[in-house]
């Protein structure tokens, strides 16, 4: 049986549960791949290999644990939450991921704005990423790659409501503080 | 001139080419196990009919057997004790064989 191609998360889900069906998963994979990857690059500071692997690896967790998937919270949350901990869990390997870690005041830095996002633009911020904690990475990625509200960041990564509110306000402040210095001549 | 807010969103919005990744994952997938009590359904039809046969054999009248129930309907005498024995277990069969591929289309 084929699916349209405008099946929603839930009807490839019930497909996957329903008649094991490996084209409905790869859908999904179609459908969520970019942000799951993005956001995983962006975690693992533009490690690109590490950042596909982590991805290979979230989508095969995704389908072993499917049916404990509860339909309570969007999809791309939860599998934001199976990235995020192997992040973590590959983080860890190397070095303690401190995600409540409140490392100081927030950075000084102009007001001014930031130049137009052309693609030199976005390596600039790839590069800005590197100035983060983990936790102001993790948030970051969180509310803006895998388009989660604070409230489903705070879900996926296992920290306080305040603690994502701080951490995104922080980033935003380090990351416009760089790339305005960036260009200052 | 666009602020922090809009370089993150377009950044976000920018997307990664698939470059195969779509086709390694899903040939990466392990098999499933399947569900708890999946047997459980074949296993319920399949007794049933197995049930049903039985019965049919041992409330038919006596003398009658499947041999000769098929042998009858062959020569298109459906209606004798034997045949009707026989229908009733080939259509038990049949009836399990059906629901069982059904099913697991």
């Amino acid at each position: 049986m084929s699916l349209p191609a405008e099946s929603s998360d839930a009807e490839l889900i019930l497909a996957i549960l329903e008649r094991d069906d490996r084209r409905a998963f790869a859908a999904l994979v179609a459908r969520h791949q970019s942000r799951v990857r993005t956001a995983l690059r962006r975690l693992t500071r533009g490690d690109v290999a590490l950042a596909d692997d982590l991805a290979q690896e979230t989508f095969i967790l995704a389908w072993r644990n499917l049916r404990k998937f509860r339909f309570e919270a969007r999809f791309s949350t939860w599998l934001y939450r199976i990235a995020f901990n192997a992040w973590q869990s590959e983080a860890r390997k190397k070095r303690e991921v401190l995600l409540d870690l409140d490392d100081g005041a927030l950075p000084p830095g102009p007001d001014g704005a930031v130049e137009t996002p052309d693609l030199a633009a976005r390596m600039d911020l790839e590069r800005a990423f590197e100035i983060l904690t983990d936790g102001e990475r993790a948030a970051i990625a969180a509310c803006y790659y895998a388009d989660l509200s604070h409230e489903e960041a705070a879900q996926a990564l296992g920290i306080p409501l305040g603690t994502v509110k701080t951490h995104v306000l922080r980033a935003k402040a380090k990351l416009k503080a760089r790339l305005t210095e960036k260009e200052l001549p | 001139m666009n602020d922090l807010e809009s370089l993150l969103r377009e950044d976000a919005r920018a997307g990664l080419a698939d470059d195969g990744f779509c086709a390694r994952a899903v040939a990466a997938l392990p098999a499933r196990n399947p569900l708890p009590g999946a047997w459980l359904r074949p296993a319920l039809i399949i007794g049933s009919a197995a049930i049903g046969s039985v019965a049919a054999l041992l409330l038919a009248p006596a003398g009658a057997s499947l041999v000769q129930g098929f042998s009858d309907l062959a020569t298109l005498r459906a209606l004798t004790p034997a045949a009707v024995t026989a229908l009733g277990v080939g259509g038990a069969l049949l009836a399990s064989a059906l629901v069982l591929v059904l099913d697991s289309d």
